[in-house]
């Protein structure tokens, strides 16, 4: 149930049977289904998603009715409407499952009671916002100066597993392109690899 | 709140089991109903289901697996039956609200809400220690809940749920107050 999350956690800090006891009681295991939303866009988003197991996006639709996918995240990845998590606004971001998945949620209080009893779960935080960070930066440099087709190749070889397990027009939305744009793109490339 | 709510209904089949899931399923939840006995539980998901267009209910098979899924659990069966089910939902219960809604209100009416000496909310507590325990205690002849709990936040979203579920919720403390 909180095995990968554990697993992810001791990679950047190392803990003790206690501690790992102290966050246990902290955190709230969440099974949810194919296509049902964790988030929906104008409530407040009280949590931050661990992905045990399973596939999830978030995205915003815009007023044409036209999805735009922001995030996915598969096992060990975290996903959240952070600016929503962090003021209490409401969020703008849908949250919903591609799979049947396992997920492990942390609320803004049980993260504040955790910092209070395992300081060094600060590090762990610190880590993950900074790895954050990173990847919007690479999206962006990705968005704004990659050719389409570079858009494609260095977005199916940074994340395989995505390719093989989301639908292709999600991944055309998520990098910004028509689904017959991407079409055309993965023809060209089979064409000439 | 426009993300559905799932809702975990132990003891679906029981009196007041049955009486939540069925007002509860008007609102946006979906309620996972668990009772020992599937078929009773299936009908009663069936019968949900046929009244109410939008409704989204289902009957399942173990009282764990409901839990797992929720974001709020219901746990309606007798007190008695506290431990086995704590027992069983401990582990995904955590962080959880847990409404306690075993029935200690007498069925003779006489003038106090509950038995002074009935501490099952505060036992499921001591069970089911990183969960919320809230305590929910219906006077179904006024169609009033009386609620309590040591998490605000927990107490606000039960309250919300009661009247949804058509109930008018009165906050209390403490529930072993005379009327």
């Amino acid at each position: 149930m909180y095995e990968l999350f554990f697993q992810k956690l001791k990679e950047k800090i190392s803990l003790t049977a206690e501690e790992q006891e102290i966050i246990k009681g902290y955190l709230t295991p969440k099974k949810i289904r194919k296509k049902q939303y964790l988030l929906q866009e104008g409530d407040v988003c009280k949590n931050i998603a661990f992905v045990e197991k399973g596939a999830l996006r978030e995205y915003t639709i815009d007023e044409k009715g036209t999805e735009h996918i922001f995030q996915f995240a598969l096992e060990g990845w975290v996903i959240s409407d952070l600016y929503s998590f962090m003021t209490g606004e409401p969020a703008t971001y849908h949250i919903d499952a591609l799979e049947d998945s396992e997920l492990v949620l942390i609320s803004k209080s049980a993260q504040e009671e955790i910092l209070k009893r395992v300081p060094c779960y600060e590090t762990y935080t610190r880590m993950q916002m900074t790895g954050a960070y990173l990847a919007m930066q690479k999206r962006i440099t990705s968005l704004i100066s990659l050719s389409l087709e570079e858009r494609y190749t260095s977005f199916i070889k940074q994340y395989p597993d995505i390719v093989q397990r989301v639908p292709q027009h999600m991944i055309a939305s998520y990098l910004g392109l028509t689904p017959e744009t991407l079409s055309r793109i993965r023809k060209k490339i089979a064409s000439h690899p | 709140m426009r993300t559905k709510q799932t809702i975990a209904v132990i003891g679906a089949t029981d009196k007041m089991g049955s009486a939540i899931a069925k007002s509860l399923s008007v609102g946006n939840y979906r309620l996972l109903l668990y009772a020992k006995d599937l078929n009773t539980c299936k009908q009663l998901a069936a019968e949900i289901l046929s009244k109410h267009l939008l409704a989204d209910a289902e009957a399942m098979d173990c009282s764990m697996h409901a839990s797992w899924e929720a974001d709020m659990i219901i746990i309606a069966a007798p007190d008695s039956e506290y431990k086995e089910i704590s027992v069983k939902i401990r582990e995904v219960a955590t962080q959880k609200i847990v409404i306690s809604m075993a029935d200690p209100l007498l069925e003779t009416y006489n003038g106090t809400i509950t038995a002074p000496e009935n501490t099952a909310p505060e036992d499921l507590q001591q069970l089911l220690p990183h969960s919320k325990v809230v305590k929910a205690v219906i006077d179904n002849k006024r169609a009033e809940v009386f609620i309590a709990g040591n998490d605000q936040d927990a107490v606000e979203m039960a309250r919300e749920m009661m009247s949804v579920a058509g109930y008018h919720p009165i906050l209390a403390k403490n529930l072993f107050i005379q009327l």
